[in-house]
C-alpha cells in the first residue's frame, strides 16, 4: 500500500472515464460521469459492482450496456426467494448420469471378465470412478458459466435482495476470489475474471460482508438534463419543446407524496405514449388521459389529479425558459 | 497507504461512515488509478469504494467537501522535491486561500522551507508572503504535533501553540526583540501584524481540523447519554433527536432478526416432497429434501395509554414497533385514555409526528380507564388473538380508582401466547396510590419497568427474538 502515490501520469483515468462515457452513449445507454467512473474502477480494480437505486432508473440496462461495449456475453442470474446453488451454480446431469448406467448395465460383465474375487472387481471399478462425477456430467448453471467463458463474461447478478441470506452468504466466495468450490470437483476459478453486476431495490439491507467486497453505486433519479439527453436517445421522435415539458412534468411530480415515484422507464414509455398520440405540447386533459403510463397505483393518479394543473404549468414555463 | 487518504478515512469514520480495513485498500487502489488531478473523479471513485449506502453517501459527500476544500498543501506531503513546490505554488495561486495575510504574490525563498521540522526562518517567510511556503510549513507543523489526535476542543490553544513553535516562533520572536532594540518602530510594528496574522491563520487551521475529526464525538455522546434518560424528563427540543436515535435502533434490530427465517431440522427426510422432486429421475433418490419449518413472525398487539406523561414513552414504543415493519408486518395498535380505538391505519400511512398528534388528538386527554379500555379492547380485537400473538400494553396501571377489569385482561391472557407490561414508572411507585399492578400483573407473563429509549429497545428486541 506504499505505492498509491505514484507518480504515474493520471491524466489517463480521466480520458479512459470520458471514452465509457462515450461509449456507452453510442449505445444509447446515458449516463453520468458517476456511473462511467464505477465501471472504469471495476475494470481495473476487478472488482463487482453493486448497484442501487429505485427501480427503473437503468440498473439491469448499466449491465447490458457494459457487456455490449465490451462485446462480451451477458450472462444474467435472477435472484428469488428459495434460489439455491443447484440452480445457480452447477447441477449434475441426472438423467444422463441414469441413461449411461442402465446402457453401462450390460456392458458390466464385459468390465467385470477376469477378476477374481470381490477385492479385485472393485479395483476395477474405482478406475471408471470419477467418469460419473466428471465435467461431462455438469450442467453449468449462470455463475459457473461465467467462470468458465473463455473469453471473459459479464455477470448480472438481478435483484440479490430478493435472494435468502444463505445465497448471499455463498456468493462471497464468488465475489471477493472469483472462484467457487464444488465438493465433487474442487475448486474452480475463473478462466477470465468476469465483471459482475449486482443490483438491488432495498427491499432488504444487504449484508456488510457482501457490500465489503463491491464497489457501490448508488444511481439516483436523473436530474433533468441528464433524463432530457435520455429521452433524445432513447424516444428521438419527440420534439424538443414537448422533450423538456414532460422531463419537468415527470421531476415535478417526483416532488410529490407518491407510493410510487415514476422512474425512467416510465418517462420513456410516457414519451412514447405521447408521440402515439401525436401530442405537440402538453395540456391538463392530455395528461389526465394518460397518467395511468407513469403512475401505477390509483391512489396515486387520484392524489396527483389535483395538481396536474399546476404541474402543467409548471413545466411549460420549465420548457419556455429551457427552449427560449 | 497514504496519509491524506487514511485522515480522510478517519473523518469518515467519524461521520458515522463504517469503513472497513480492506475497503480503505480499495479506496488505495482506487485512488492510485485516478489521482487527486479531477475532484469529481476522485470524488465518484471513494465514493464508490467507501461509502455502501445511501446514507453513507451522504455523509460521505459532506466529509468530501470539507475535508477537501483547504487541502491544497497536504496533497503533498511535505518533504518532497521542489517540483512539488512549484505545483503548490500554481494551486494556490488558482484557489487563492489567504488567511488574511498581508501581503501576497508568490515569491522567491526556496531555500528555508519545511522538510527537516528545525525551526526555520519565519520572520523571512513572513516577510516574503510566501503563501505556499507558509502553508506547507503549517501542514508540516501540523504532522509533526498530529493535529489528526485533536479530539477536544479545549486542545486547540496547546495545538496552536506547539504549532507555532515548530514553525519557528522563538526565532521570530528574538528577531523582533532584536529589532526593537535597534530601535527599528516599523520593522518591529510589521513583524508584530504579521506573527498575530499567522496566529489567527494557525488557529483557524487548528479549528477547522477539530471540526473535521470529531464532528460527531458530541453527537454520538448525546444520542448515549439521550437513549438512557427517562422520557418524561427528555427536553422537548431533543424529541426530534431522538427519533433518530430510534429510528437508528429500529434498523439495527431489523437488520439483526431479519435473517432467521427457516428453521431446518436436520435429519429429517421429508418424504413427500423427496419423492416429488425425483419422479424425474425413475423413482431414485439423488435429490433430497429435509424438513423444515418457518419461523412464524409475531403478531404484535400494542396497547399503549396515552394519556399525560405515559403518552410520551407510548409515542417512542409505536414508533419503535412501526420502525422495524420489516420484520414486524403485523402489528395493530390501540391507544387509550378513557375510550379505546385501534390507530393502525393512522400510523401505517402518515409519518410518525403526525400519527401520534392525532392519536393524541382523538384519544388523549381524558382520564384514565383500564376497566373501560380493556372491555373496548376486548369487543374490538378479542377475536384475533390467538397462541402466535403477543400482546404490549404500555401505561401506569393508574385507573383512577376505577375497576381495572383485571378479569378481561385474565380473558385475553388465556389466549395469547405472552402478555408484557410496559410500565414507565419504577418498580418502587407500582402499587402506590391508584396504581393497579397488583390485581393485574398476575395475567402478564412479564412486566418491565421501561422509561428509556434503551429499555424500549430491549423490549423490542426481546420480542423479536422470541419470533419463534
Amino acid at each position: 500500500m506504499t505505492g498509491t502515490q505514484t507518480g504515474a501520469p493520471k491524466a489517463g483515468a480521466a480520458a479512459d472515464i470520458a471514452a465509457i462515457e462515450a461509449d456507452f452513449a453510442s449505445l444509447g445507454y446515458i449516463c453520468n460521469a458517476d456511473i462511467a467512473t464505477s465501471i472504469f474502477l471495476s475494470q481495473r480494480l476487478e472488482k463487482p459492482v453493486l448497484v442501487e437505486g429505485p427501480p427503473g432508473v437503468g440498473k439491469t440496462e448499466l449491465a447490458k450496456a457494459t457487456a455490449q461495449m465490451l462485446g462480451k456475453p451477458l450472462i444474467r442470474l435472477q435472484c428469488y426467494a428459495g434460489l439455491d446453488e443447484s440452480k445457480a451454480l452447477y447441477e449434475w446431469k441426472y438423467g444422463k448420469q441414469l441413461l449411461y448406467t442402465q446402457v453401462l448395465k450390460e456392458k458390466l460383465g464385459d468390465l467385470m471378465e477376469g477378476t477374481k474375487g470381490l477385492k479385485e472387481s472393485m479395483t476395477r471399478l474405482h478406475e471408471f470412478d470419477d467418469t460419473f462425477f466428471s465435467e461431462e456430467f455438469l450442467e453449468p448453471r449462470p455463475l459457473l458459466k461465467a467462470l468458465w467463458s473463455q473469453e471473459g463474461a459479464v455477470l448480472l447478478i438481478d435483484e440479490i435482495d430478493k435472494s435468502d441470506d444463505e445465497f448471499e452468504a455463498f456468493l462471497l466466495e464468488l465475489l471477493s476470489d472469483y472462484q467457487i468450490s464444488v465438493p465433487e470437483l474442487g475448486t474452480i476459478r475463473a478462466k477470465h475474471t468476469p465483471i459482475v453486476f449486482l443490483t438491488s431495490n432495498n427491499t432488504r439491507e444487504i449484508g456488510d460482508a457482501l457490500k465489503r467486497r463491491c464497489l457501490h453505486l448508488y444511481i439516483p433519479f436523473p436530474d433533468s438534463e441528464l433524463e432530457q439527453r435520455i429521452i433524445a436517445t432513447r424516444v428521438p421522435e419527440v420534439q424538443a419543446n414537448l422533450r423538456a415539458e414532460l422531463v419537468a412534468f415527470v421531476q415535478g411530480l417526483r416532488k410529490l407524496e407518491l407510493k410510487k415515484q415514476p422512474a425512467v422507464s416510465e418517462t420513456i414509455d410516457w414519451a412514447r405514449t405521447l408521440v402515439l398520440l401525436h401530442a405537440r405540447e402538453l395540456d391538463a386533459e392530455l395528461v389526465r388521459r394518460t397518467l395511468n403510463v407513469l403512475l401505477k397505483f390509483q391512489e396515486d393518479i387520484d392524489n396527483v389529479d389535483s395538481d396536474v394543473n399546476a404541474l402543467v404549468a409548471q413545466s411549460r414555463e420549465a420548457s419556455a425558459r429551457l427552449v427560449g | 497507504m497514504s496519509e491524506v487518504l487514511a485522515d480522510f478515512i478517519r473523518a469518515l469514520r467519524s461521520a458515522d461512515v463504517r469503513i472497513s480495513t480492506s475497503e480503505s485498500i480499495d479506496a488505495g487502489r482506487a485512488l492510485a488509478l485516478v489521482g487527486y488531478d479531477d475532484r469529481t473523479t476522485l470524488r465518484a471513485a471513494l465514493s464508490h469504494a467507501l461509502a455502501k449506502s445511501q446514507d453513507d453517501k451522504e455523509a460521505f459527500g459532506e466529509t468530501f467537501d470539507r475535508f477537501f476544500a483547504f487541502d491544497q498543501f497536504t496533497q503533498n506531503p511535505p518533504s518532497q522535491d521542489p517540483s512539488a513546490e512549484e505545483s503548490d505554488s500554481g494551486n494556490e495561486g488558482k484557489k487563492g486561500e489567504s488567511g488574511g495575510m498581508p501581503g501576497s504574490g508568490s515569491g522567491g525563498l526556496n531555500g528555508e522551507r519545511a522538510g527537516d521540522g528545525a525551526p526555520q526562518d519565519l520572520a523571512g517567510l513572513l516577510a516574503s508572503g510566501d503563501q505556499a511556503a507558509l502553508q506547507m510549513a503549517l501542514a508540516e507543523a501540523a504532522r509533526q504535533v498530529n493535529l489528526n489526535r485533536i479530539r477536544l476542543f479545549t486542545q486547540r490553544g496547546m495545538y496552536t501553540r506547539r504549532m507555532m513553535e515548530i514553525m519557528g516562533l522563538d526565532v521570530l520572536n528574538d528577531r523582533i526583540e532584536g529589532a526593537e532594540r535597534d530601535g527599528e518602530t516599523v520593522k518591529v510594528e510589521r513583524m508584530r501584524e504579521a506573527r498575530d496574522g499567522l496566529r489567527e491563520q494557525v488557529r483557524d487551521y487548528v479549528e477547522k481540523q477539530l471540526e473535521l475529526f470529531t464532528k460527531n464525538t458530541g453527537r454520538q455522546l448525546r444520542e448515549e447519554v439521550l437513549s438512557q434518560v427517562r422520557l418524561s424528563n427528555v427536553d422537548r427540543s431533543d424529541m426530534r433527536f431522538l427519533r433518530i436515535v430510534v429510528r437508528k435502533m429500529a434498523k439495527r434490530l431489523v437488520a439483526l432478526h431479519s435473517r432467521r427465517k427457516t428453521v431446518t431440522r436436520r435429519g429429517m427426510l421429508d418424504v413427500r416432497r423427496t419423492i416429488r422432486a425425483n419422479t424425474g429421475f425413475d423413482g431414485l433418490l439423488f435429490h433430497t429434501i429435509w424438513k423444515k419449518s418457518k419461523v412464524d413472525r409475531p403478531k404484535v398487539i400494542a396497547v399503549c395509554d396515552v394519556s399525560g406523561s405515559v403518552a410520551q414513552v407510548s409515542q417512542f414504543l409505536l414508533m419503535f414497533l412501526y420502525s422495524v415493519q420489516e420484520v414486524l408486518p403485523e402489528v395493530r395498535s390501540f391507544a387509550f385514555s378513557g375510550q379505546l380505538g385501534e390507530v393502525t391505519d393512522i400510523f401505517k400511512k402518515r409519518d410518525l409526528e403526525k400519527a401520534m398528534v392525532e392519536t393524541l388528538r382523538e384519544f388523549g386527554g381524558s382520564s384514565t380507564d383500564y376497566g373501560r379500555a380493556f372491555r373496548d379492547l376486548e369487543a374490538l380485537a378479542i377475536n384475533d388473538l390467538d397462541h402466535s400473538t403477543t400482546v404490549l400494553i404500555l401505561g401506569d396501571a393508574r385507573s383512577n380508582n376505577g375497576n381495572p377489569r383485571a378479569d378481561i385482561l385474565k380473558k385475553i391472557h388465556a389466549r395469547v401466547k405472552q402478555v408484557i407490561w410496559l410500565n414507565p414508572e419504577g418498580k418502587s411507585l407500582w402499587n402506590t396510590g391508584d396504581s393497579e399492578m397488583r390485581a393485574l400483573s398476575p395475567y402478564c407473563d412479564r412486566t418491565v419497568s421501561c422509561s428509556t429509549i434503551k429499555g424500549l429497545e430491549r423490549v423490542v428486541s426481546d420480542l423479536l427474538r422470541s419470533a419463534s
